[in-house]
């Protein structure tokens, strides 16, 4: 076969599989997002109600307003806490030497933790009487000895953050010092000569030419901070209350507890829309790398 | 330059020296204190692991318990490993053949296509499974390891076209086209040079994707119940009505997690990569 | 055995012409070079006649045959690339055994016929090691032996000395002109290398933005060349250009202050070419003119020294004993026969 057929031909199955898999679910989320369905009744979806769904979540749901300022203050916090964590551990490691090599081989052992798993061990790890963290912070701050820290809605939030950036840190700290050591080290030597501080180098040196790799670590991170569920789903469960429930938790709980599919396929929809745009912001940023 | 400033250059150089490296102990310890609290919880008896000891006698029967009734943790393992295999076993050569094309020809559309198949990775999973939800409930495919597989699919192609394609990226032409003009035909070309050449490439992106595949949670959680729950919702089980059973959740978690430890230390190098897909190199 | 013809050969990539509208002529058993900067279209050109890039219009032929649509290996050619493309997954043996395996030659032919090409490259104690073991060198030499080992139609041969340092390229590019001779097949071989072009090839093809500028014999290229771009090209140092105006048989430089007796009628927007090794350094006052000496260069074989006059530079070639100061006014002596003109905007040699 020829080249110019062949290479259609190689790509065909791939397409047809994201095809299926991806793009075509997509769209009949949006479809059934149109209708009023419940799939515990027949006939499921019953009927087309056009903007309803959208409008009842915008207007009637003060639960979904809830899950949105959740989702949006956690993905705020997790990714301005998990980048500096990340830069700063980066920094750290750049000079190289053997330790940065174990400790590189180390951070990659928590990335490979299931999300779930990491809900889990933060679950425990804050239990009020024998969690390791508890016992910690009541040792350095006698005061929250007695606190009980997942049933305090704003600690529950806390914590969910502290079990994401611990699981996030090393995934960025790895992609950042790759990003350091890609930097040319002359331009640093460079600024050194020239009377430079340590301080100074970082900032008029090191950080503008991180940039584009942190750009790319900040669209990422905000990614999966968005979509959050599975360490939510086993650390809190959304709870207490819905004080810790991202919009993925709500939309699984209308979607599956309640088997409302057509309100939740509004409310995963709207979640698409901010997708859309760091999507095109981190196209940008592949695209950009293969041009040049 | 007086001996004294030499002398206090000197000390400055020595605290930092050690305080950077007390920062990085520090960080370790804070990365590694979790997990190690989890592996010596699995070791534990259900008396110990009640109270915040660190020397206790160690004991297995925690990982006997949890393959034993109820639990059967055992085929939850075997459902993990099933689908998490059979999605890499398609998943790799479907990829490896369009990264093939991607990486060396201009395709109508080539972009459009590279972006697609990158958007597809940031959609939210429970846009996708809705659908899916309805469908596998209508074809009778719920919990099933097939549906699983199917949808695991969604979330594996993505990163597994983008890896490869970067290792592809990585064989020099010349080498392709020595052999073409060499009298190999494309097909040749694929088979005998770049599939050797690309096969660490293949493996790496097999692992990650394996990976991924294992730790997947939200179409697990909502697609299986019974017969093909996987690992990670397997955890469920051991949250009993007096609380949760956390010698047993430990050891549940060491059986998720230490193969995967043991398969991310295989492809380190290349564990940036393939999540950053093409971005950051 | 066969020639290479290209009929109108055009390559666009959208609105980019690679190369644009070119015909050449490769004699049976030529060694051709195709000679230009980066961008030029030559590998372009070489690229298309092996198939690996296709025309946007006209024909190739191999032989007497159109290739335009077979495919690389039905071309019946063997090519060196500028990065060898090895098979790092394979040994030396079986990188040269490649093209005899892959086109169905009997086993029993296929070890004599590797060892045979591996001797004529000397690469017979290598053969079970695999490319990551050898040094640039040898591994253009598997190169070399992987072309060789079968005999093709036509060599084609990208660049194929320049990821060497500069004392192997002296040293292979030898060992490619003895082995050319003794192989009598048809070459195709790209380079931006002058020395290169000028030591191997039987003609070359000199090429700029896609189109052939001149194709002739080293000498002809050399000692006659056809515009303003291959007069420049070829040479090092290259050739002197000094902007000025003919005058009744007097070459008038830009600035108007120094004359020299060359060419004939009048004419303005000259570029008058003469060749540091043509020129002479003389005693002041006995020379075409004189100029104060700008730079003074001794390469140890050779001085150069540079003469200033106006805001023009000459340069003239000395023998290695000549030691001149800066600012000493020198004489500067054109040898008559090897004076060129161009036309300033356009290029063309001119008749003058």
């Amino acid at each position: 076969m020829r080249d110019r057929h062949l290479k259609y031909v190689l790509v065909l199955p791939a397409i047809l599989v994201v095809f299926a898999t991806a793009v075509w679910p997509l769209f009949e989320s949006l479809r059934l997002s149109f209708y009023f369905g419940k799939l515990s009744r027949p006939n499921f979806p019953q009927d087309f109600i056009g903007l309803e769904n959208y409008t009842w979540a915008f207007l009637e749901e003060p639960a979904f307003w809830n899950s949105v300022w959740v989702t949006a203050s956690y993905t705020f916090y997790t990714v301005v806490l998990t980048t500096l964590c990340a830069l700063g551990l980066a920094l750290l490691l750049a000079p190289g030497g053997k330790l940065r090599r174990g400790v590189q081989m180390l951070l990659i052992i928590p990335f490979a933790m299931s999300p779930a798993l990491i809900g889990v061990s933060f679950r425990f790890m804050f239990n009020p009487e024998f969690g390791l963290f508890d016992a910690f912070f009541g040792f350095v701050f006698p005061p929250l000895a007695d606190i009980s820290w997942l049933s305090d809605p704003t600690l529950a939030f806390w914590v969910c953050i502290m079990a994401d950036v611990w699981g996030w840190i090393p995934f960025l700290t790895l992609v950042l010092i790759g990003g350091l050591a890609s930097i040319p080290r002359d331009t640093i030597e460079a600024a050194q000569v020239d009377g430079a501080s340590g301080w100074r180098v970082l900032k008029d040196v090191t950080l503008p030419q991180l940039a584009p790799v942190l750009a790319v670590v900040i669209i990422l991170k905000s990614i999966f901070s968005l979509k959050t569920f599975d360490q939510v789903y086993m650390l809190t469960n959304g709870g207490p209350g819905t004080a810790t429930q991202t919009l993925s938790h709500y939309v699984y709980f209308n979607g599956l507890k309640y088997s409302n599919i057509g309100y939740s396929a509004a409310v995963a929809w709207l979640m698409v829309i901010p997708m859309i745009f760091l999507t095109y912001a981190y196209a940008k940023f592949v695209f950009r790398k293969r041009e040049a | 330059m007086t001996e004294a400033r030499m002398l206090s250059g000197r000390r400055k150089k020595q605290f930092w020296g050690s305080l950077h490296l007390v920062l990085i102990l520090a960080a370790i310890f804070v990365m590694l204190i979790p997990i190690i609290w989890i592996a010596m919880a699995a070791f534990k008896t259900h008396v110990d692991v009640y109270q915040l000891k660190l020397q206790f006698t160690p004991t297995l029967e925690n990982f006997k318990i949890v393959f034993d009734a109820p639990y059967f943790l055992g085929h939850k393992l075997m459902n993990s490993t099933i689908v998490a295999f059979v999605t890499v076993l398609f998943a790799i050569p479907i990829a490896t053949c369009a990264a093939y094309s991607f990486s060396r020809f201009r395709l109508r559309g080539e972009t459009m296509m590279l972006v697609m198949i990158l958007a597809t990775q940031f959609v939210p999973a429970v846009v996708i499974v809705l659908p899916f939800f309805v469908m596998f409930r209508d074809l009778g495919i719920l919990d099933t390891r097939l549906g699983l597989i199917l949808v695991n699919l969604a979330i594996v192609m993505p990163f597994a076209i983008w890896m490869i394609k970067g290792f592809i990226d990585g064989i020099p032409i010349d080498t392709e086209e020595a052999a073409l003009v060499d009298g190999s035909t494309r097909i040749q070309v694929i088979r005998n040079i770049v599939l050797p050449m690309a096969a660490p490439g293949l493996v790496t992106a097999g692992i990650f994707c394996f990976i991924i595949a294992w730790n997947e949670f939200l179409f697990a959680l909502i697609l299986t119940s019974k017969d093909a729950v996987t690992l990670p919702i397997g955890l469920a089980l051991f949250k009993a009505e007096e609380g949760d059973l956390w010698n047993l959740l430990a050891a549940a978690g060491i059986i998720i997690m230490v193969p995967m430890f043991v398969l991310a230390l295989i492809i380190q190098k290349h564990f940036v990569q393939g999540m950053t897909m093409g971005a950051v190199r | 055995m066969a020639g290479i013809s290209l009929k109108n050969i055009t390559k666009s990539w959208g609105a980019f012409v690679g190369v644009d509208n070119q015909s050449l002529e490769v004699h049976d058993k030529e060694f051709l070079v195709l000679l230009g900067p980066s961008g030029c279209g030559k590998t372009t050109t070489m690229r298309m006649i092996a198939g690996l890039e296709d025309p946007t219009s006209g024909e190739i032929l191999i032989g007497e045959r159109i290739v335009n649509d077979d495919l690389p290996k039905d071309r019946d050619i063997a090519m060196v690339f500028q990065n060898y493309g090895l098979y790092p997954h394979m040994t030396v043996f079986d990188n040269i055994a490649y093209p005899l395996k892959v086109r169905g030659t009997p086993k029993s032919e296929i070890a004599p016929r590797v060892n045979k090409a591996a001797e004529q490259v000397e690469l017979t104690e290598f053969l079970h090691r695999k490319p990551k073991a050898l040094s640039g060198g040898q591994r253009q030499r598997v190169a070399l032996a992987r072309a060789i080992v079968r005999t093709p139609q036509v060599f084609l041969m990208d660049e194929p000395l320049s990821n060497l340092d500069a004392k192997l390229r002296v040293t292979m590019r030898a060992e490619l002109k003895h082995l050319s001779h003794q192989m009598q097949i048809t070459t195709v071989y790209v380079t931006h290398d002058q020395i290169e072009a000028m030591t191997l090839a039987d003609r070359i093809a000199v090429m700029k933005s896609g189109r052939i500028q001149q194709l002739g014999t080293p000498e002809e290229i050399y000692n006659d060349p056809a515009n303003l771009f291959v007069a420049s090209f070829i040479g090092s140092p290259a050739m002197n250009l000094i902007h000025g105006t003919v005058k009744d048989g007097q070459f008038i430089t830009a600035g108007g202050r120094d004359v020299m007796k060359a060419g004939k009628g009048n004419r303005d927007n000259i570029v008058l070419g003469v060749r540091p090794e043509d020129l002479s350094i003389v005693d002041a006052g006995t020379g075409d003119f004189d100029v104060p000496v700008y730079a003074f260069e001794n390469t140890g074989e050779s001085v150069l020294v540079t003469g200033q006059f106006g805001k023009q530079r000459i340069t003239a070639k000395g023998g290695r004993h000549v030691r001149k100061e800066i600012d000493e006014v020198v004489g500067i002596k054109a040898d008559p026969d090897h004076i060129y003109m161009f036309d300033a905007k356009g290029g063309g040699r001119l008749d003058l």
